[in-house]
């Protein structure tokens, strides 16, 4: 009877609907890893990281900051010769950290995604000053100068909005996206 | 029990399905697990079983809402009843406080959150059984 | 005349305010009429997969049935929006049982989408629709002689969508080409910006800022051409930030593209949001004469 899914089974399983070929089909060519712009701060290379996920290393994998330093460009999608959708694998990784809770304290990706979708879900748009204190604090001092005067600027030049923009239809809004995750509504 | 109650668990964490897996054979239910929603959905479709336990968030998202749905349209298959069993309180109850809310899809159906109490589960299972009994018995009569 | 349903975006409400003026007046004057959707919202940017696909289908979908219903294609000036719609629109065409079910909540809205419409980038109007013969015609002031380097991006090539050039389009260079400015040859044209990560990763994503504006410069151009709030953000507002942290000296103009399509076309710049940057442009400006 069902025998237990390995951890690039669950993998698959994530990726169920993925529009590109299943991760066993990686030839490890290093196509990906040398388009990846990001490839350098990454702790694995995104073929490293599929050589792990095919060989089961699961703990490796989720411990890898590889997928939150995925800017989502798509250049290895379009590249990879074995038509494998990496940027998709990037997402479903994000995804599967954030429901298990399975990233380092540091990392300001997953806190940059529940701000910004919490902000979308009360008021249907993004308002960016809000997004501001989720990750501000995790910077140095003189990181926070910078980005402080950076907003200064954007401010005075009348590119940062004073009132945060609000949908009309917005409690339709908030049924529509209850219909999906029925959790009792984002108030 | 006579004949054996023949349950589908669709869920996507082995390490969830498992323990719950045993608690239901121990108890004498014939278990399949089926760990995305496609397959779960594809072998709701041909097995012939008894009764639905049945995960929310999976694959793209909540996958499970939405094949709970996808039963509710459907006339034979929504006579299955159905146990939802999600963790999505613990899984992004910072993006939606509240509890998860119990969508109802087909007619006999009950939602429980992760983690279950044993005794809970076979309670839930049997009940929802039972409900399901009455009411086929109560259509064959009219 | 034609009419679009226009998506501005969030970043257009105010970041990239200059990107929104200045596509109302390039589209209007070539005789393209953009009808904004009403209480259009949020398509979720990059960060809505991480948590649900699904729920992110939804928001796009429900900007997509708008559209429908006004009976016009849905037209996107963010790069990021853009991607996000057309590949919902795709996804829910080819797939029943997905829009059943993103239908089922577009309900509470009164809504439905049925796939009936097209999505489209504001440069694909341009460049296809319209016809660079069209904006050829109408440029007054032709841009002789201005180096310009077509920064591309990510999400108007990639993904992939059925069987375009994805390693070598020539659009934005033709584009470039028929208000009368120079595309210069920019290796990088087709090199992420970062995007979300300036927030979530700044280290990397300063780098990537860098390694753009240093081909860019190598590569001779006046300016920068962009076509996505997210790119001319982190290009031209992060520019600052990029030079304290590498000890570099960059001062290059980052314009939207209809930015430049407008000054070539006489509008006042004013209106197309000039005077909002923080690198002048002013050089830039001079380019635009009528020719002798
Ligand atoms: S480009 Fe594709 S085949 Fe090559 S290593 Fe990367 S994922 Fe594997
Ligand atoms: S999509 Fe992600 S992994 Fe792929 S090249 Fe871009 S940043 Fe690298």
């Amino acid at each position: 009877m069902a025998t237990r899914p390995t951890f690039s089974e669950e993998v698959a399983n994530l990726m169920h609907s993925s529009h590109g070929n299943p991760l066993n089909t990686c030839i490890q060519c290093g196509t990906c890893s040398g388009t990846c712009p990001v490839a350098e701060f990454m702790d694995h290379t995104p073929r490293c990281l599929i050589g792990l996920i095919n060989a089961n290393q699961k703990e490796d994998v989720l411990d890898s900051n590889t997928y939150w330093f995925c800017a989502s460009c798509f250049h290895c999608t379009v590249r990879c010769p074995s038509e494998i959708d990496i940027s998709g694998l990037m997402y479903s990784l994000k995804r599967y950290s954030i429901w298990k809770h399975h990233y380092s304290d540091d990392a300001i990706g997953p806190v940059f995604s529940e701000t910004f979708v919490k902000s979308i879900l009360r008021s249907g748009r993004s308002y960016e000053p809000v997004l501001a204190p989720s990750y501000i604090f995790s910077y140095g001092v003189r990181e926070f100068l910078n980005e402080a005067h950076t907003a200064t600027n954007l401010m005075l030049k009348g590119r940062i909005p004073v009132i945060p923009p609000k949908l009309k239809r917005i409690e339709n809004f908030k049924k529509m996206a209850d219909r999906i995750i029925p959790m009792g509504g984002a108030k | 029990m006579d004949t054996k109650k023949k349950l589908l668990m669709i869920d996507d964490d082995p390490d969830f399905v498992e323990p719950i897996m045993a608690i239901l054979e121990n108890a004498g239910y014939e278990v399949d697990a089926k760990y995305n929603p496609d397959e779960g959905f594809q072998a709701l479709k041909t097995g012939s079983y008894d009764l639905l336990l049945l995960d929310v968030l999976m694959g793209r998202g909540a996958e499970g809402i939405m094949i709970a749905r996808k039963i509710g349209d459907d006339e034979k298959l929504r006579e299955t009843p159905i146990l939802i069993i999600t963790g999505m309180r613990e899984q992004i109850a910072f993006l939606f406080p509240g509890q998860p809310v119990h969508p109802s899809f087909v007619p006999t159906d009950e939602l429980i959150e992760k983690p279950v109490e044993p005794d809970l589960l076979l309670e839930k299972v049997s009940t929802l059984l039972k409900m399901a009994e009455e009411r086929k018995a109560k259509s064959e009569l009219n | 005349m034609s009419t679009y349903s226009y998506f501005p975006g969030c970043s257009l409400e105010k970041m990239a305010l200059s990107y929104h003026q200045s596509a109302m007046q390039t589209t209007n004057a070539v005789g393209v009429e953009m009808k904004e959707i009403e209480d259009w919202n949020c398509c979720g940017a990059t960060t809505y997969f991480h948590v649900d696909e699904l729920l992110a289908y939804t928001l796009v979908a429900r900007n997509l049935a708008m559209a429908e219903k006004a009976g016009h294609d849905l037209v996107a000036p963010c790069s990021a929006c853009y991607k996000n719609t057309y590949f919902t629109s795709k996804y829910l065409k080819e797939d029943k049982d997905l829009s059943d079910h993103i239908n089922y909540a577009l309900e509470q809205d009164n809504l439905k989408y049925s796939g009936s419409i097209e999505v489209k980038h504001l440069m694909e109007v341009f460049v296809n629709d319209v016809g660079l013969e069209e904006i050829k015609e109408r440029t007054t002031k032709p841009l002789a002689g201005l180096r310009v380097a077509p920064y591309y991006g990510c999400q108007i090539v990639r993904p992939k969508k059925d069987h375009e050039d994805v390693e070598n389009p020539r659009f934005f260079e033709e584009l470039v080409s028929s208000i009368g400015a120079d595309p210069v040859d920019f290796a990088y044209r087709l090199r992420c910006c970062g995007g979300s990560l300036i927030i979530t990763s700044r280290e990397a994503a300063l780098t990537l800022v860098r390694n753009l504006l240093q081909n860019a410069v190598d590569s001779d151009a006046d300016v920068i051409a962009t076509a996505c709030p997210l790119c001319q953000t982190n290009l031209e507002v992060y520019q600052m930030q990029v030079n304290q942290e590498f000890d570099t000296n960059f001062s290059i103009p980052i314009m939207y593209f209809t930015q430049l399509m407008g000054i070539a076309m006489g509008l006042p710049k004013k209106k197309l949001g000039i005077g909002s940057e923080f690198i002048s442009t002013d050089k830039i400006l001079t380019y635009a004469k009528e020719p002798a």
